[in-house]
């Protein structure tokens, strides 16, 4: 039998690492935001408390409504994000056999949470029943499908050394070489991929500024924060996937695993945050043409590579 | 609880679940609507698959499902000339038909459930059906999914080659007209 928490500590331990996850993307794009605008360090004491102070104005702020919006589908689809980034964030392991859930389709099981999440952008920017929001949810519709096969054949690389679609036996692949130096094309095109995905920065094409806020154009006070810490845990989720899936997870001198683990997360939630200051953002007509034209013959060249060595 | 009352409580719960949303399919006023329902029906089943130690094949149901039910709704809502899915519009067309349709098939399948021994063989906790069905996948079936992947390429390829705007004639929102039969007169020597 495969590890699994019980329903209580898992929902708990999720939750928690959910809101830590959270707080530290927050912390993360605050702090890169200040150093891109030149604002310098000094102001630590802001940098931490910035996200608290937002999340009580968006607390205090009046809701929003449309004319005959879709009310359940508006109220759902941060909840189903949040849901989603919760199932991914739930078969990642920690440490060596400690993860919430290992079931032995654990990448397919993450993979489902990451193609669901076109569901829930598209519902939020169909529901309010207006224009800009519409306008988001038909291009996050290109935006993800166009991402989709790239990314499940990145992670699938990942699954060819371990022979096991268990997230836990992927890890437990990587003792001697990590999965990024075996398969050096793998995590570039996951971090985009995953960029991509959480909609953030350079790829944030559905809730993008050209379209007034795209999907939560009409969102405001509880239905923004909701939408936005959803979005922030889903980055969270990715990040901690990718440390597991191409950095080796839990592997490392000195340190306990879990530690290794949350410095991998770390660096990767640093690497994708602070894109959205580095890096300027992209138009949709390339970024799917990039895709179908460029990312997935990358990517099968990465499968049929680590396919060749492993033979 | 025990494992088995929660697993049979689960079950019940998914299958209600997926026979009300299946209703609710053709009960919604909205082609986005009846996708999500659609969506949520399949999830059910997915989920009874995952319950059935089918783990793989259920999680890959709703996988599949999530992206299938987006395109349907997009090609639904661009070939229905109501670009938001948000005007009401009956869910339901040919009714004798349809309740003709639905009356055999329901008689159908009921006839099936009622008649056919169903075997009953739990699955050993310590077979890994993953690994057992990437086995029979790649093995003794390997003819038959190959098979049925070549034709679904084909399938793939020939929509791609039906719907892409570069015809043999011109791009299609020029006309792609086919070139005149008439053939250029030769000059006299």
């Amino acid at each position: 039998m495969r590890a699994y928490l019980d329903p209580g500590a898992a929902v708990v331990s999720v939750a928690v690492a959910m809101v830590v996850g959270v707080y530290v993307v927050a912390v993360i794009d605050g702090t890169a935001g200040r150093l891109a605008a030149g604002a310098g360090r000094s102001d630590l004491g802001a940098v931490l408390l910035d996200p608290l102070r937002t999340v009580a104005l968006l607390l205090t702020q009046r809701r929003r409504r449309t004319e005959r919006a879709d009310a359940p589908g508006w109220a759902l689809a941060p909840g189903l994000l949040g849901g989603l980034a919760a199932t991914g964030l739930a078969v990642v392991p920690v440490g060596p056999g400690t993860a919430v859930a290992d079931p032995s389709t654990g990448f397919v099981v993450f993979a489902t949470a990451i193609a669901f999440v076109m569901i829930a952008v598209f519902l939020h920017g169909w529901s309010p029943n207006s224009l800009f929001p519409l306008i988001g949810a038909y291009r996050y519709g290109a935006q993800a499908l166009s991402l989709q096969i790239p990314f499940l054949l990145a992670m699938l690389a990942t699954a060819l050394p371990a022979e096991s679609l268990a997230v836990m036996d992927i890890v437990e692949a990587q003792a001697d070489l990590w999965n990024v130096v075996r398969q050096p094309l793998g995590l570039p095109l996951y971090l985009m991929v995953g960029v991509g995905v959480s909609f953030w920065g350079p790829l944030n094409l559905p809730d993008g500024a050209d379209l007034i806020g795209g999907t939560s154009a009409e969102d405001a006070g509880t239905d923004r924060l909701a939408w936005e810490l959803a979005r922030a845990a889903m980055l969270f989720s990715i990040a901690a996937m990718g440390a597991a899936a191409f950095l080796g997870g839990w592997w490392g001198p000195l340190l306990p695993g879990p530690v290794w683990m949350a410095l991998k997360t770390l660096f990767l939630l640093v690497v994708m945050v602070s894109s959205r200051h580095l890096v300027a953002r992209v138009r949709i007509e390339p970024f799917v043409v990039a895709c179908w034209a460029v990312f997935i013959p990358l990517a099968l060249v990465n499968i049929f590579v680590s396919g060749a060595l492993l033979l | 609880m025990n494992r088995s009352l929660t697993v049979d409580v689960l079950f019940w719960c998914f299958a209600a679940g997926s026979v009300l949303t299946g209703y609710l399919v053709f009960r919604t006023d909205s082609m986005v609507r009846a996708a999500f329902w659609l969506l949520a029906s399949f999830v059910g089943v997915g989920a009874i698959l995952v319950l059935l130690a089918a783990e793989f094949l259920g999680v890959v149901l709703i996988l599949m499902m999530a992206g299938e039910m987006l395109i349907m709704a997009v090609v639904m809502v661009m070939f229905m000339m109501n670009p938001a899915g948000l005007n009401p519009m009956f869910m339901v067309h040919q009714h004798r038909f349809a309740v003709a349709a639905g009356v055999v098939s329901f008689a159908g399948l009921s006839a099936v459930a009622l008649t056919v021994d169903f075997p009953d063989q739990p699955v050993d906790p310590a077979v890994d059906a993953t690994a057992e069905l990437g086995f029979e996948l790649l093995g003794d079936s390997m003819l038959v999914f190959q098979t049925a992947g070549v034709a679904l390429l084909a399938t793939m390829i020939g929509a791609i080659a039906l719907a892409s705007r570069n015809g043999r004639f011109g791009t299609a929102d020029e006309g792609s007209l086919e070139p005149a039969l008439d053939i250029e007169e030769l000059e006299s020597p």
